[in-house]
């Protein structure tokens, strides 16, 4: 008796927190391993240079000069100078902003496609609406993403909006799975059944009792995804089919340096280093997440 | 014969412990051999069911596949021939493109042309070149399959032998190098790492080469290192940690600790009983490997000027050459979906304690 009543104490105030402060136990309970912190660090630096990008870059990153192209790395150029003497760092930290926001806008956009999808199918489960979603989710996993992502692009037209989409497209059906896997289990719960017995209508239940609880796997998955996003973003704009020039886009870099592999290494070097480093971000702050969502690696 | 009968009884216990142990102690409770059998013979009756449902269920995706790749064309925008030809193109040539490739004629048409050269083997001709698709598509998936399959066995073979060696001798340097490996591995995507080694071994110090796929057999070799390498570095890192991670938690199993009790050696342990069920895991990711690896070639094949299956795609993306890009996709999408086909039935096998739906 005892037992019951605290346990309904506790569920009343975690139910109680607001978003705010549950974010902020999730963000301490990430800071408090070191890879969840150096991650969470090189993530703001990249959110920094991304909102700040014009009061960052020492340059325009467009202002051409020919007289300093393939400048090695110096006083004036702290990075050097790609094929048009355009400032390398001053183009790595806009291309800040190309990266954050295919991330962002990405995951966002196909987590929120394929977690609504894959919540209705789990919970028409066994009805016809549930094989065709389970269809269509097996139909586009059956491609290989980047090559699903190119055709797409190649019909589209190469432009930051339909990277996007193209990338978004490919990736919903991840996050659909998950969802309905989810839904499966949730939607056997009392509380679920209570809402039922109460006559509330389908779509109150599946956004108000449903979806919150079963973000959890969806949101570490988020995490990961990311990465990947600014991987493909970057492959297709080296392939000429992401980003147009001359946005800078760490994509487009590389792909100049490797047009002028033999003239000058450090237009390579530059944007690679800058991808390397936004991977390791958000791979070490999506393990953070990862063990912060799950109560049972939480406190160990 | 030659074995008393005090060691014939030595040997048949040696043969229980054996077999039970390469079970990974899953068989139950080993008196009662009657429920034992009967219990494996409910379980392949599943796996049997199972496997057909899954081989079934690929025929409507295929099904599927073939419409979205089909609707491509019609989603573009305008009209396609001019996509295809380009701003600059005559209305005679307009003309030939459309009547060409049947866009003259109504939606349900075009599907049934499109479904018919599918089911024949058709996959069109290129518009630019005049091949049949096909066989371009034989040429090049010769190097792709070359390429991916050295990968990613050079691969599983060094990250496989990395993980175990490292979680079961923990007191070595391996499992610092299994660490930065994996690291290096999510740090540089495959593209990266190919435009950095590119750079170091083609243009700085110039010993490999840095284009095509070479003529003759060391040749050939010779020309996929640096591909295989890019392509291969990130599986290496992978591997070895999914391998370790999962060689742990099988050395603290209780079926390895009776084997201990049985005072088996420690190396016949390790490698025979304990890998065997380690490996699980990364057997079932290099099923998807392959459609990861498909993709991660198109960026290798391109830098590295490959002519594979990835190259093939994006020039014909280029190119505007649209019969070769549905075929491209076509062919790379059902080898992705035999591989994973292959990966989800095998593993069920592998591991008999897997449950489904």
């Amino acid at each position: 008796m005892n037992t019951t009543s605290t346990g309904i104490i506790q569920k009343k105030r975690s139910l109680t927190l607001g978003w705010t402060q549950n974010i902020t136990i999730i963000f301490k309970s990430i800071a408090k391993k070191k890879g969840g912190l150096i991650g969470s660090i090189f993530i703001a630096i990249m959110l920094l240079c991304a909102a700040a990008a014009p009061w960052l870059a020492p340059f325009d990153p467009n202002e051409q000069n020919i007289l300093q192209r393939f400048a090695g790395p110096g006083l004036t150029h702290l990075l050097g100078t790609d094929y048009l003497g355009r400032d390398t760092l001053s183009r790595i930290i806009y291309g800040c902003r190309i990266a954050v926001l295919v991330a962002f806008g990405a995951v966002s956009l196909s987590s929120i496609f394929g977690v609504f999808l894959g919540v209705v199918a789990g919970y028409n489960e066994g009805k016809k609406f549930d094989y065709f979603i389970i269809w269509l989710f097996d139909i586009v996993r059956s491609f290989p993403q980047i090559i699903l992502a190119l055709a797409i692009v190649a019909v589209l037209g190469p432009s930051l909006v339909n990277v996007v989409i193209a990338l978004a497209f490919t990736a919903f059906p991840f996050y659909g799975r998950i969802a309905r896997a989810q839904t499966l289990s949730v939607k056997e719960t009392d509380y679920v059944k209570a809402a039922e017995a109460m006559g509330q209508k389908p779509i109150k239940i599946i956004l108000k009792h449903i979806t919150p609880n079963i973000m959890a796997p969806v949101i570490v998955c988020l995490g990961m995804d990311m990465a990947t996003m600014v991987i493909w973003e970057s492959g297709l704009s080296f392939l000429g089919l992401g980003v147009r020039p001359p946005t800078a886009s760490w994509g487009i870099m590389l792909r100049n340096g490797y047009k002028y592999i033999q003239v000058s290494p450090w237009t390579i070097v530059w944007p690679a280093l800058a991808i390397a480093f936004s991977m390791i971000a958000f791979s070490l702050f999506s393990d953070g997440l990862r063990v912060a969502l799950d109560p049972k690696e939480r406190n160990r | 014969m030659g074995v008393s009968h005090h060691g014939q009884r030595a040997l048949n216990k040696f043969k229980f412990v054996h077999h039970a142990l390469l079970c990974g102690g899953k068989s139950g409770p080993p008196h009662d051999m009657a429920v034992i059998k009967t219990k494996i013979k409910e379980g392949s009756k599943i796996m049997l069911q199972y496997s057909f449902k899954r081989v079934l269920w690929v025929f409507p995706t295929l099904i599927g596949v073939l419409l979205l790749l089909f609707s491509l064309t019609y989603f573009l925008p305008g009209d396609p021939a001019t996509a295809i030809l380009g701003p600059r193109a005559t209305p005679e040539l307009i003309e030939e493109i459309n009547s060409r490739l049947h866009l003259d004629r109504s939606m349900p048409v075009r599907l049934g042309y499109y479904l018919k050269g599918i089911a024949q083997g058709d996959l069109g001709t290129s518009v630019w070149s005049g091949h049949s698709v096909s066989s371009l598509m034989m040429e090049a998936l010769g190097h792709t399959a070359m390429l991916a399959v050295t990968t990613l066995a050079v691969a599983a073979a060094i990250g496989i032998i990395l993980g175990a060696f490292g979680a079961i001798r923990q007191d070595t340097p391996i499992s610092g190098v299994v660490t930065v490996a994996s690291l290096m591995g999510v740090a540089l995507p495959d593209f990266v790492a190919a435009l950095l080694l590119m750079l170091v071994f083609c243009v700085k110090i110039p010993i490999l080469p840095a284009i095509g796929a070479g003529e003759g057999f060391w040749d050939m070799i010779v020309h996929l290192i640096l591909p295989a390498t890019a392509l291969g570095i990130g599986w290496v890192g992978y591997l070895a940690r999914l391998t370790h991670e999962s060689m742990v938690d099988v050395l603290e199993a209780d079926y390895i600790r009776t084997a201990r009790a049985f005072a088996i050696p420690q190396k016949s342990i390790a490698y025979v009983y304990a890998l065997k069920n380690a490996i699980i895991p990364t057997i079932t990711v290099l099923g998807l490997g392959v459609g990861k690896l498909l993709g991660g070639a198109v960026f290798v094949e391109i830098i590295f000027s490959r002519p594979g299956l990835g190259k093939l795609i994006v020039d014909a993306v280029y190119a505007r050459d649209f019969p070769v890009l549905q075929g491209g996709i076509l062919v790379a999408t059902v080898l992705f979906v035999l591989a994973n086909l292959l990966a989800d039935i095998s593993y069920g096998f592998v591991n008999p304690q897997i449950q489904y739906d």
